[in-house]
């Protein structure tokens, strides 16, 4: 949609093609992007996915609509449509809700009945997020109410101190974890974090949240075994109020703006988690950020959506070692990013060069025993992250032709990045070793699990659709009831 | 009657949307005869098969006017954007899905 306003407002005329399940997005979308009036021709869902694979049986629909597509292109705008110009985007009022009823319990069941209705809420019961209760929740912070962090996608809604708070004691959070949830809402609202694709895609992507440093322990979050999962208060309410806020101060929802097909996995609370930093034999994940490993920190990363979680096992079935976990990982690696090179070689989907398929980041949680064994043979998270791309590298000789100019294609196009030309230069010829990712920087290692425990990974586009980058740490800060997270 | 005893003031968790400035779009082109069409395909499949159907229907009823794809972005790209425009006098653009 924004690519059609931007053809409109440079002086050409045209009309944007969507599919009817998308019908309400298409018409938020051209109201965010500032031409409501814009001309749209829909096309059923039904039969453009079923028939688009072939020109013979996409051209019944393309008959049914084509007069339509020609009326959008050629007759006179409307009155209506003309008037758009100049007018105000209209506001969603933000005045506070009042709810009477005979009884507390009743007035409360009330309370979740009109922000449940008005779609402001996750579909579980709501804490009413009274004047008094957000006062309590912002003492967990220095920072001002007021401040503004950003905004959020899809429809740019400002993000505030207190409209975070507001979201956080909706969720259950308690004022020791708003800072932890205000970093979170930092790097989503910063403004070269892509938040649109994962909040907003078809592809039902999620977010991966990851606290680490000594703050996770004064909390009280939970790292052992089960840490992914419902039970403790802090990692829950903490991805349930990231969840609201995205919802309530980005205002989307299923099927009119938020087109996640499936919905996702943990949709109230995302994957939300910490390291078990009292455990781990390396630094915490953000000492390798360049912040220093005393601090506290967050760390927000968009993740694919169906295919969620690749396993390496370890756990308790049978017995492991380190080696052949690292060698597991390798060959999921290579098999899955493989499969990318065909990508390398375009532009990408996005604004950026690269961005959208091609290569990846992998997100990869190791648990502490492992993480003790592979120090024992030597690795560090560097030591490790170049290990693996060094494995993870296919012989030139083994790559198809098509691999092969994509890659090189990837070179002329700069979507390999200046640094990591020579690599790849040198690596295009016979006997090279070709890396199936950019950098040993797009490894990125959390340690977490109890024991026993299990290494798995999540991964996403290193360069996303919309925006720079779809992973970002931001230290916590401006805490007041705990010691970490204080300055 | 029941009287109501309990009164729930709540705050709003909404995020403010700036206001801003709307626009229309362009006057349309009333005749498509001797015009240059762009199609812009955002890459979603399928789009690219829905084009070559839509150019014949096209040249049939406007055996004057002309078309130029462009496969790119989802969002257009600006340097493809500015190259493009000088080569179209309207356009489509699709697939939103």
């Amino acid at each position: 949609m924004a690519g059609t306003v931007k053809l409109e407002t440079m002086g050409k005329p045209g009309v944007f093609i969507n599919c009817t399940t998308f019908d309400d997005d298409a018409k938020s979308a051209s109201a965010d992007n500032g031409m409501p009036t814009l001309r749209r021709v829909k096309i059923s869902s039904q039969d453009f996915y079923k028939l688009r694979g072939k020109v013979e049986t996409i051209r019944p629909l393309v008959e049914a609509v084509f007069d339509d597509i020609i009326d959008a292109l050629t007759k006179p705008l409307t009155p209506e449509e003309s008037n758009a110009s100049g007018g105000k985007y209209e506001e969603e009022s933000t005045a506070g809700v009042t709810v009477t009823a005979e009884s507390y319990p009743a007035a409360a069941e009330e309370f979740n009945s009109v922000f449940l209705n008005n779609r402001w809420g996750d579909g579980l019961p709501l804490i009413p997020p009274t004047e008094e209760r957000v006062k309590w929740m912002l003492s967990g912070t220095k920072r001002k109410p007021d401040e503004v962090l950003g905004r959020i996608n899809p429809k740019q809604g400002v993000a505030t101190i207190e409209k975070i708070a507001i979201n956080a004691v909706m969720a259950g959070a308690k004022p020791e974890y708003l800072p932890v949830i205000i970093a979170a809402m930092e790097a989503l609202a910063d403004e070269d974090f892509d938040d649109l694709h994962v909040l907003a895609s078809a592809g039902s992507f999620n977010l991966l949240t990851v606290i680490s440093g000594p703050i996770a322990r004064e909390i009280g979050m939970e790292s052992g075994i089960g840490f992914m999962g419902h039970g403790w208060r802090a990692n829950n309410t903490i991805g349930r109020a990231i969840r609201l806020s995205t919802l309530n101060i980005g205002h989307t929802w299923p099927g009119k703006n938020d087109m996640a097909l499936t919905g996702r996995v943990s949709p109230h609370t995302f994957f939300t988690f910490c390291e078990a930093e009292d455990f781990s034999a390396w630094e915490p994940y953000h000492a390798s950020r360049g912040f220093k490993a005393d601090d506290s920190c967050v760390t927000v990363g968009s993740i694919h959506g169906e295919s969620q979680l690749n396993h390496f096992y370890g756990g308790m079935i049978g017995t492991w070692t380190a080696e052949g976990i690292l060698d597991r990982m390798v060959e999921d690696l290579v098999r899955t990013d493989r499969r990318g090179y065909f990508m390398w070689g375009t532009k990408g989907i996005g604004k950026y060069l690269g961005s959208g398929g091609g290569a990846m980041n992998h997100m990869i949680i190791l648990f502490p025993e492992l993480v003790e064994e592979l120090k024992k043979i030597g690795f560090d998270q560097k030591g490790l992250q170049d290990e693996i791309y060094k494995r993870t590298s296919i012989p030139y000789d083994d790559l198809n032709p098509a691999e092969r100019k994509s890659l090189q294609t990837a070179i002329e196009l700069g979507v390999i990045p200046t640094d990591r030309k020579a690599v790849f230069e040198a690596a295009l010829k016979p006997g090279g070793k070709v890396p199936v990712l950019i950098s040993p920087d797009n490894l990125h290692f959390f340690v977490a699990g109890g024991a026993p425990g299990c290494a798995f990974s999540f991964n996403y586009y290193r360069i996303p659709p919309y925006n720079r980058t779809a992973l970002m740490t931001k230290r916590i800060t401006g805490a007041t009831l705990t010691k970490a997270g204080a300055v | 009657m029941s009287e109501k005893r309990v009164k729930l003031e709540v705050l709003n968790p909404r995020g403010t949307i700036e206001a801003k400035p709307v626009s229309a779009p362009n006057p349309r082109i009333t005749d498509l005869a001797g015009k240059r069409v762009g199609l812009y395909w955002n890459s979603k499949p399928g789009m690219d098969n829905f084009y070559k159907v839509f150019e014949e229907l096209l040249r049939k009823r406007y055996p004057t006017a002309t078309t130029t794809l462009l496969r790119g972005a989802f969002l257009i790209r600006d340097d493809d954007v500015e190259a493009w425009l000088k080569e179209i006098d309207t356009f489509v653009y699709g697939v939103g899905d």
